[in-house]
């Protein structure tokens, strides 16, 4: 997969050099006594990033000169990147909705939206799944553990 | 050894209540490990209050039982479901994920199980008998010895990466980079934590271990449900050789010692804790194999090593707790605490005031891993039937039990997004087969490598002679340099493009 | 002993029963500890929720928020409803530390202090076979030979720092993981001397430890023979105690009614036994307005400390 190691590696040197140039020079801190400053290990971090990144971004785009292939694919499957994504939207939704709403209440419909949307229909199976495990969590938490959180 | 104590210590183990006590830690602990999302710390929790209206003793059995419970129940989600509930289980998940789903999901249960027990027996058997005198041999293990282990380890660890080295050791860098963050422990200033509070403890552990764990492999299972929704899931066939048989047995019977060895050795240094232990172990029965290249495609040996590892680690990290006081992990501090609640103050005066109580918790942990054993292997029955679950059910349920548990520890709306921010960069590491890993042990040992090479380089005041006094520390000095030399040789050999590697 | 305890509760609670008719909880409360589950803190308060149950007649859920040394839990406690249905039972250390070394959101206006009931014991410990068996020994020891001091917070680091300039000490500072990663390294014999929290209250009984001063500002009534540094001479001091906080904006009867809690908590034989017996510290009751003084102290104390 030469052309997602391209890609991934130079995520990784690009990460690597933030981290260098601009989040460990601001937020690192000092520490004079320490013959160990605060922003050694995190500069190592980043240094090791940076170079095997560099490698495997590298590694990628010989292979991508040799096989000539071109760095960005013309044709973008979209349905199937969304496909891929939309849990991750569908998990910041409910996070923010976990922001006002107590997971006893918004936990079934949580469930319940996710298994409809992975594709199950059957009324019973989506009630069941959805209220079971969050009556189980309610059991734990509020007689076991005592907390009020959820 | 007093007689008379041992004596009065096994008639109290084998009472009713003490019976009820336990097994309902082992079971309550199995059953919280089985979930995703809830680990030992939620499963602990639970208990502290529970434990309030138990006896000292019973208090104490219930909840070693409960850890014992949890590191074995952790395996059964990381065989069926490849969600690892515990960073500690993430090596297990290598091979019994694969194993399971060569259609001997049984078989990788029994192997694990039984590694579990196994490991747990002997390394309760080494606390008894061998360790509590000797407790003192971890004071040997100053700054530099510490520092040379984790040295070690990390190396040792990125030089099992599966896949490409450069990958591995780039997501190890992004590991020890996000280690960092936190406070400052010498000046308790904030360090790479953008002035937000929450994070001047560093990254919560349980945030990055279930959402790189269980939740990005939740995502990964969504996205295949599109294209393999029919044979994408582990399945139950009734096969007769679906079962642990003596030559499986026989064969990974060493890799078990070694496991308990290596998890007893780990577990009684303060601090290293399980999840070092299992991939330790994991990394030696892959270097002592005679065939290393079947390790991550379902090889028995890979679960027993790393099971037998971690459930050893919670009998020994008791040995540094009842010797010396220290505890020897997070699990052993949370005991510290039971104890106190009861009126116990646990250290080496339990041994000389109250040797019954102390007699009686041995019996109690050894009656636990029996429980724990026929609990395990009828459960195995029932815990099977997950596979039954279609996938695209266990997906919704998984992913409301990781954001649970993350309530659960009181972390709040914060500890959630970090949550979905490591399930993310998990889900990515998979896809782009960077390994999670490496970048795991790199995030937890980090912290602790770097205290210890703080404390190493004030206290030798810059001579460097003075490691030659310190033999443990050159041998784990020079263990380390034949790691680096070993990983050079390696992306020496495998430098090159690879011209034909397998797209996965 | 436990017969006048439990008299003097019941008058207490005689005293106390008025100001209880002002206000009383109306519901479950919650009870906020900004440690981990297993701590001292929370060994403490989980026993101190039970107490408060049979005092205010309400159950009282225990909630930990930990991180930062309690700073987390004190930035989200900030907003909460001052009603007096959730509270804190917390180290002041947040309040009167940690602002000064890093931005918080909040500061010590932004809270109401209604009680203090457990006492710190910071001090100075050395093992027990060491040449030195008290301070003034330790300090002609490092004259002569150079000394290693293993430090837990910013604060015991400068006084030690100050008062081994003082005194021409050459003296090596680590750092340590909290109160677990001290012990090891004393007992192990890796450094000289070291700060402790309360690690060594179950070590000085077999004589593997000794404390050689203390750094609060009174004496520890565990360890009477055991001077102060500021008797020492040296005029440096770190304290910590352990209070209800509330969310500023909370009404008097409320705070009123915390005050009388911690007092009834204080007196009960269940909390006592916890905190003496079992996690080794001292019980220290301070009304609301003492409380709140001490911490504005203790603060300006670090703060001229840390200009150092």
């Amino acid at each position: 997969m030469p052309r997602s190691d391209f890609w991934s590696g130079l995520a990784v040197v690009a990460f690597g050099l933030l981290a260098l140039v601009w989040m460990i020079p601001n937020y690192a801190g000092s520490n004079p006594f320490a013959q160990m400053p605060p922003e050694l290990v995190p500069s190592i971090a980043a240094w090791i990033m940076i170079v095997c990144g560099g490698i495997v971004a590298a590694g990628g785009a010989l292979r991508m000169l040799r096989d000539r292939v071109a760095p960005v694919t013309v044709h973008i499957d979209w349905r199937a990147i969304g496909w891929a994504i939309w849990p991750f939207f569908y998990l910041a939704g409910a996070i923010w909705v976990l922001t006002m709403v107590k997971i006893t209440w918004a936990g079934p419909i949580l469930i319940a939206g996710m298994l409809v949307l992975l594709g199950e229909r059957r009324w019973w199976m989506v009630l069941g799944c959805a209220v079971v495990p969050v009556a189980l969590l309610y059991v734990l938490s509020v007689y076991l553990m005592r907390i009020g959180v959820v | 050894m007093n007689f008379d104590a041992v004596g009065a210590a096994a008639a109290e183990a084998l009472t009713l209540a003490s019976f009820i006590g336990i097994g309902g830690g082992v079971l309550l602990g199995y059953v919280v490990g089985v979930i995703p999302g809830l680990s030992r710390s939620v499963a602990i929790s639970i208990a502290i209050p529970l434990t309030f209206y138990m006896s000292p003793y019973i208090a104490i059995s219930f909840l070693i039982g409960l850890s014992k419970g949890t590191a074995a129940g952790s395996a059964v989600s990381a065989i069926l479901l490849n969600a690892p509930g515990e960073a500690s289980s993430a090596a297990t998940a290598l091979d019994g994920y694969p194993m399971a789903k060569q259609g001997k999901p049984k078989t990788a249960l029994q192997i694990g199980l039984i590694a579990s027990v196994l490991g747990d027996i002997m390394a309760t058997i080494i606390l008894i008998f061998v360790a509590i005198p000797f407790a003192r041999v971890a004071l040997l293990f100053g700054p530099y010895e510490m520092a040379a282990i984790l040295m070690f380890a990390l190396v040792f660890i990125a030089g099992l990466s599966g896949g490409s080295l450069f990958k591995g050791l780039a997501a190890g860098g992004l590991g020890i980079f996000l280690g960092t963050i936190g406070l400052d422990n010498q000046t308790g200033l904030p360090r790479l934590t953008f002035g937000y509070t929450e994070l001047m403890d560093g990254l919560p552990l349980i945030a990055v271990a279930i959402g790189t764990l269980a939740l990005s492999e939740m995502f990964v299972q969504s996205e295949r449900l599109r294209y393999d929704r029919a044979n994408m899931a582990v399945t139950l066939e009734h096969r007769p050789d679906d079962r642990i048989t003596w030559p499986i047995m026989r064969r990974i019977l060493p890799t078990i010692f070694r496991g308990t060895g290596v998890g007893t050795f780990v577990g009684a240094l303060p601090g290293l804790g399980p999840s070092v232990g299992s991939f330790m172990s994991y990394g030696m029965a892959q270097r002592a194999a005679k065939e290393p290249e079947r390790f991550g495609k379902g090889e028995p040996k890979g679960i027993a090593a790393s099971e037998s590892a971690d459930n050893a680690v919670i009998p020994a990290a008791l040995i540094p707790l009842f010797g010396l006081g220290i505890p020897g992990n997070v699990s052993a501090a949370l005991l510290i605490g039971a104890f106190a609640i009861h009126g116990i103050t646990v250290g080496p005066l339990l041994l000389r005031d109250n040797p019954e109580l102390l007699y009686s918790i041995f019996a109690g942990m050894i009656l636990a891993s029996l429980i724990m054993l026929a609990l395990g292997w009828f459960g195995l029955m029932v815990f099977a039937q997950i596979t039954r679950v279609p996938p695209h059910v266990v997906i919704p349920i998984v992913v409301f039990f990781c954001l649970a548990g993350m309530m659960l520890q009181g972390y709040g709306t914060f500890g959630l997004v970090i949550l979905l921010g490591f399930a993310i960069l998990g889900y990515l590491m998979k896809k782009y087969d960077y390994s999670f890993v490496t970048f795991l042990v790199a995030f937890i040992i980090t912290p602790m490598l770097e205290l210890n090479l703080r404390q190493s380089i004030i206290l030798s005041r810059g001579n460097w002679a003075i490691l030659l006094d310190r033999p443990i520390a050159l041998f784990f000095i020079a263990c380390t340099v034949v790691a680096l030399v070993m990983l050079a040789w390696r992306s020496i050999r495998t430098g090159k493009p690879p011209a034909g590697a397998p797209a996965d | 002993m436990h017969r006048r305890t439990l008299l003097t509760a019941a008058a207490i609670m005689a005293l106390a029963t008025p100001a209880l008719a002002e206000w009383q909880p109306k519901r479950p409360m919650t009870m906020i500890i900004g440690f981990a589950a297993g701590g001292s803190t929370d060994i403490q308060g989980r026993v101190l929720a039970r107490v408060l149950e049979e005092h205010f007649g309400q159950p009282v859920n225990v909630v930990n928020q930990p991180g930062g040394g309690g700073a987390v839990a004190l930035t989200r406690f900030m907003n909460a409803e001052p009603d007096g249905h959730t509270f804190m039972f917390g180290v002041q250390l947040g309040l009167t530390f940690s602002p000064i070394v890093t931005q918080t959101e909040y500061d010590i206006d932004d809270f109401r202090y209604a009680g203090t009931l457990v006492g710190g014991q910071f001090g100075v410990v050395a093992r027990g076979d060491a040449p030195y068996q008290s301070f003034e020994e330790l300090v002609a020891y490092g004259q002569d030979n150079p000394m290693t001091y293993a430090q837990q917070l910013p604060m015991d680091e400068t006084i030690m720092r100050l008062i081994a300039d003082e005194e021409g000490i050459d003296l090596a500072i680590v750092p340590t993981g909290g109160g677990g990663g001290m012990a090891p390294l004393l007992l192990g014999g890796e450094v000289d001397f070291a700060f402790s929290g309360g690690t060594h209250a179950q070590y000085t009984p077999t004589g593997e430890m000794n404390v050689l001063a203390f750094l609060t500002r009174d004496r520890s009534p565990f360890y009477p023979d055991v001077p102060t540094l500021v008797e020492l001479g040296y005029p440096y001091a770190m304290d910590d105690f352990r209070s209800f906080f509330l969310p500023g904006g909370t009404p008097d009867e409320i705070v009123q009614a915390f005050e009388d809690a911690a007092r009834f908590a204080v007196e009960h034989p269940q909390f006592v036994e916890v905190t003496v017996d079992n996690t080794l510290h001292p019980i220290v009751f301070m009304d609301a307005e003492e409380t709140e003084a001490t911490i504005r102290e203790i603060r300006a104390a670090n703060e001229e400390l840390m200009a150092n």
